[in-house]
């Protein structure tokens, strides 16, 4: 007897979680899955009202003109088509973002592993004001300090440049992998490596052969957080660059609104676009970013 | 390989850290110690050849202006509002995801997402679902008869505000799922055992174990996310530019709004100073509390 | 202090500082250098948002292919409400654009600033001043202390945008013969006996269409803000700022709720479909009908705004758009001006300029207005009133934020602008409540303020 009322108390809890996480998760799904559906809506049906929840045409033309370029403007007249529309950098768009979440996501690992495994085990003057320093950076936004660091990038040349927003999203990047790494090395005990060193392999050989494979995770973790930051920008991006062509996608997609004219089919599908290589690389690494945030914070 | 190819251990430990030394100097200390100078100087970015020290007259400003204690205040209110639906619904959806079901992976994967939805999508996307005439949200409250009038999500100073705190509780909450549920997965589930054998119930077990196993990582969570939240930029001015009016300017979009649109870098970066010196109190909450730099811990 | 001298109040100049780091920096290049670099020399021209400022650079490159092998003019759009952004990052990054067209208050800013390129030879050898249209002069378009800056581009001013089938059902009469009141009123009949359907919409968001918006109204009831005939003596805190401040909010009764925190796109958005009867806008409005909404096109019609009841005024607030050349850090002065005089001087390029985008831009040059070819666009079939009054038919009641009533240029609304200042105001009075002669004296004050730190500017 008491067995089945405990069985049934423990079904109608589960039936209970599942409806809970289901209604979150339909809360958090949805407007990610009304910008897929109104992707895929032609024209005619975006402005349909009331709204139609999946297309009833549905269409690729939106992706179609995010590859190739489409015109926005009415022509008439003597006008013939005049000019590049935006849509015709997407493509340019995605690869600079791509460029700058790499570039930025090796140099800042690079670094941060460097410096985290230094400052667990070697001793020097200073190195206890690292992780201070490496606190206070971890919180500063970048608000305060987006406009001296572009004179900061007028004087080094770098405007326009996507090496500025490498060296901008470095900053926001390399406190927080800094600090993640730092607390990785702590937890890797330091007798395998002594053992090694006495047995004559280099600091290197030792960094490369055995405390890199055991930081792996750690690093995979700083990876995923660097590659969000960079990609997801929107101020640095805003801020120092200029030309169409060089801009990355946060900052390019902002031009489908176009005044008095916005392309909300362009504009969702490129939210689509924008939001996928992030999830992939999301749902592929996602066990180690739970374990790697869980050693430290994550910045947000 | 013979030892005197070796380079020292202090050597190499140096050569290690150089690069993130180089790096945190030119592009971390440098703007911020720029930033810091520019507080200090009437600087009009049209005009770079005509820059004048005027000592503390950038504060004056500030502090003078309603503006800025305006935007002090809603970004006080924005930040308190958020972390407390975030904490909330963090722990509870942490505690919901740390049970064991079946699919309980995939429900993980899911809820955590928007944490890397780039803000400008989901502050593009709120825009056009939150439209008051034809947006899919005001329409399916109508048609499931919630409402009946429109709501006008973004154009009344309070509707504004929330919601720009539920965008902000729709994209961090998921930081703290990860925080708590890296910290839940390590609670010995024998603890909650004898605690049942006790006759404690789910509230008391809540409060008498899972709680205080929490305690560390949420002070933490809270500290961080409070001093993110209040310096936000984005998440506000992609989604409302700060209005309507000015009700939902926070410090960081006041100062952007005078640096550019005001052509004032002098008094944008006075306000950068100010929330410098919030946030440098808000670090020391937290080195206090979580006993940062103490050997011993992991955080 | 000036700025070497801040260095050495520091101790260190930002230069000095960087410059040996900036190799270290360069040095750490571990990934393939993104294509920046370009063998050609590009020009960049700076155009708001619309394909006109890409017809016009089209021209630019025509002059180019001939007569300067290597160079190419490139359009940029300039969102209107990142004008600031990229004006303040671009010239101190001392990289401007080698051409500006954007609206004038920010131009005459510009202008005032010392940052601009004389063009007085540019407008003699296209003879600008004898060609303007009647109603438009030359200076109206830029000219500070006896120089010319600005070479004319387009005018352009926003009407009263009637869907006319429903002003008909209804009985509510001719709206050229309408002042305040029947507009008001016709909006209210509008809104009670219409479901779904506002009276009227105007933007009254915190941006730059509101501040354009409601400038109109406060013109036509005579008011101003500056008085550029006298010292630039703050004019705000006047009845006629109260009035039009009443009448936005009358106006607002009738209005889509969301109107206070609509700019340019929504309150086109509103009237292309079908949201409202009437608007305030420029050009755009028809153009974008005519492609998404042939119904409401069919009905649509522009007129001059309703006349106040006393001053009898129409005032509208017209952008008198125009091309200036930054001065400083700007390697391709020469070229720009030789180009500029190769498309002004060519019918056929001012044509394709209005063409690019009917009924928005009207042409500045009679013999460009008169063309052959300028009646071929389809909107002189199908809308040839709106037409005429768009471009020829409002010219007496021009009048601007930076030229109010055309009593003279005023830099000092650019600066204005960039802080929405009248929106700001109108926004006081709709989201505070606070009363409308309060609103009043709170905008002079700031105004006031904005010219105290900005004297130097005009006078």
């Amino acid at each position: 007897m008491t067995v089945r009322v405990a069985d049934i108390a423990g079904c109608v809890r589960r039936v209970i979680a599942y409806a809970v996480l289901a209604a979150v998760t339909f809360v958090i799904c949805f407007p990610l899955v009304w910008s897929v559906t109104t992707s895929l809506k032609p024209k005619s049906e975006i402005f349909a009202y009331p709204p139609t929840l999946l297309p009833q045409e549905p269409t690729l033309e939106n992706y179609r003109a995010l590859l190739q370029g489409r015109a926005t403007y009415f022509q008439g007249g003597t006008a013939a088509v005049t000019q590049a529309a935006p849509s015709d950098y997407f493509v340019a768009w995605f690869i600079n973002s791509v460029l700058v979440s790499v570039g930025t996501t090796l140099i800042t690992i690079t670094v941060s592993t460097l410096a985290a495994y230094s400052l667990t085990r070697f001793q020097f003057r200073g190195q206890r004001f690292v992780p201070y320093f490496s606190l206070i950076g971890y919180m500063v936004p970048s608000i305060i300090f987006v406009f001296p660091m572009f004179l900061v990038m007028v004087d080094l040349n770098l405007t326009d440049s996507l090496w500025s927003l490498v060296f901008g999203y470095v900053c926001i990047t390399l406190p927080f992998c800094m600090w993640l790494m730092w607390a990785f090395f702590r937890g890797i005990p330091v007798e395998i490596e002594e053992a090694a060193l006495v047995d004559g392999a280099s600091r290197l050989q030792v960094f490369r052969q055995i405390v890199l494979p055991v930081a792996f995770p750690g690093i995979i973790a700083a990876a995923i957080f660097s590659l969000i930051v960079s990609w997801n920008d929107y101020l640095f991006g805003r801020v120092f660059m200029n030309s169409l062509e060089n801009m990355p996608l946060t900052v390019g997609v902002m031009h489908f609104f176009e005044g008095t004219h916005v392309d909300w089919g362009l504009m969702m599908a490129s939210s689509v676009l924008m939001t996928v290589p992030m999830a992939i690389l999301f749902m592929l690494l996602q066990r180690h970013l739970v374990a790697g945030f869980g050693a430290g914070a994550v910045k947000g | 390989m013979t030892p005197s190819f070796r380079l020292s251990d202090r050597q190499v430990g140096l050569l290690f850290m150089a690069p993130f030394i180089v790096t945190a100097l030119v592009f971390m200390a440098y703007p911020v110690f720029e930033a810091l100078r520019m507080a200090f100087f009437s600087y009009n970015p049209l005009r770079p050849d005509d820059i004048r020290f005027v000592g503390l007259r950038n504060f004056e400003f500030i502090l003078n202006d309603r503006l800025f204690w305006d935007s002090f205040y809603q970004a006080t209110i924005w930040t308190l509002v958020s972390i407390v639906f975030q904490t909330v619904l963090g722990v509870g959806l942490a505690m919901l995801l740390n049970q064991s079901l079946a699919g309980i992976s995939i429900f993980r994967g899911l809820l955590l997402f928007p944490y890397i939805v780039p803000t400008v999508v989901i502050a593009l996307n709120w825009r056009w679902i939150f439209n008051p005439e034809i947006g899919v949200v005001n329409y399916a409250l109508k048609s499931a008869g919630l409402i009946s009038e429109n709501i006008y999500w973004l154009s009344t100073p309070d509707m504004a505000m929330a919601s720009t705190i539920l965008l902000n509780v729709w994209k961090y909450t998921p930081f703290v799922i990860i925080c708590v549920l890296a910290r839940l997965q390590t609670i010995p589930l024998e603890l909650y055992d004898a605690a049942k054998v006790d006759g404690a119930g789910a509230w008391r077990r809540f409060l008498d174990i899972t709680l205080p196993h929490l305690q560390e990582v949420l002070v933490v969570v809270v500290v961080f996310r409070t001093i993110w939240t209040f310096n936000k930029f984005e998440e506000i001015y992609l989604l409302t530019r700060g209005g309507p009016g000015t009700s939902t300017f926070n410090l960081a979009v006041y100062s952007f709004e005078q640096s550019t649109a005001n052509l004032r870098l002098g008094v944008g970066a006075a306000t950068g100073a100010v929330m410098m010196a919030l946030l440098l109190l808000g670090s020391i909450v937290y080195i206090r509390v979580s006993g940062f730099g103490r050997e011993e811990k992991a955080l | 202090m000036t700025k070497k001298e801040a260095g050495r109040w520091t101790g260190i100049g930002r230069r000095d500082f960087l410059a040996g780091t900036a190799a270290l920096a360069a040095g750490s290049a571990a990934f393939p250098a993104p294509a920046i670099a370009q063998a050609q020399r590009v020009a960049r021209v700076w155009g708001e948002p619309g394909p006109y400022a890409g017809v016009f650079v089209q021209g630019m490159n025509e002059w180019a292919q001939k007569n300067a092998p290597g160079l190419r003019f490139e359009v940029e759009t300039i969102p209107w409400d990142g004008v600031y952004v990229k004006l303040m990052t671009d010239l101190a990054a001392r990289r401007p654009p080698a051409l500006i067209s954007v609206e004038h208050p920010i131009a005459f800013q510009l202008m005032a600033e010392g940052l601009l390129e004389p063009v007085d030879d540019v407008a003699q050898r296209v003879n600008a001043a004898s060609r303007m249209v009647d109603g438009l002069k030359l200076e109206h378009y830029g000219n500070w202390k006896g120089t010319q800056f600005i070479m004319p581009a387009h005018h352009q001013g926003h009407l009263l945008l009637v869907q006319t089938d429903v002003i008909q059902e209804l009985g509510l009469g001719d709206p050229n013969s309408w002042s305040w009141n029947e507009l008001a009123n016709a909006a209210k009949t509008v809104s009670e006996k219409k479901p779904g359907m506002a009276g009227i919409t105007l933007a009254l968001g915190r941006n730059l269409c509101t501040d354009y918006h409601f400038a109109a109204l406060l013109h036509q009831a005579g008011g101003m803000t500056y008085d550029a005939q006298n010292k630039f003596e703050v004019a705000f805190d006047s009845p006629a700022t109260v009035e039009a401040l009443e009448f936005v909010k009358r106006l607002y009764a009738y209005m889509p709720k969301g109107a206070v925190e609509y700019s340019f796109l929504q309150v086109v958005d509103q009237h292309v479909t079908g949201k409202t009867a009437m608007s305030f806008y420029w050009g755009r409005t028809m153009g974008r009908a005519a492609e998404e909404a042939p119904a409401v096109f069919a009905k649509m019609e522009a007129f001059n705004h309703a006349k106040h009841p006393t001053t009898g005024r129409r005032s509208t607030w017209t952008d008198l758009q125009g091309w200036c050349i930054p001065k400083a850090n700007n390697p391709y002065v020469k070229e720009v001006k030789e180009a500029l005089v190769y498309v002004q001087n060519s019918v056929e390029w001012g044509v394709k300029y209005c063409h690019s985008l009917m009924p928005n831009v009207a042409p500045v040059y009679k013999d460009v207005a008169a063309a052959a070819d300028m009646p071929s666009h389809p909107f002189f079939k199908t809308k040839p009133k709106s037409v005429e009054t768009y471009f020829t038919g409002y010219v007496p009641n021009i009048s601007s934020t930076a030229n109010e009533l055309l009593r003279g240029a005023n830099p000092l609304a650019g600066i204005c602008h960039g802080r929405s200042m009248w929106a700001q105001v109108v926004q006081r009075v709709l989201i505070e409540n606070v009363a409308p002669a309060e609103a009043a004296k709170w905008g002079a004050k700031q105004f006031e303020e904005i010219r105290r730190e900005n004297i130097r500017l005009v006078l």
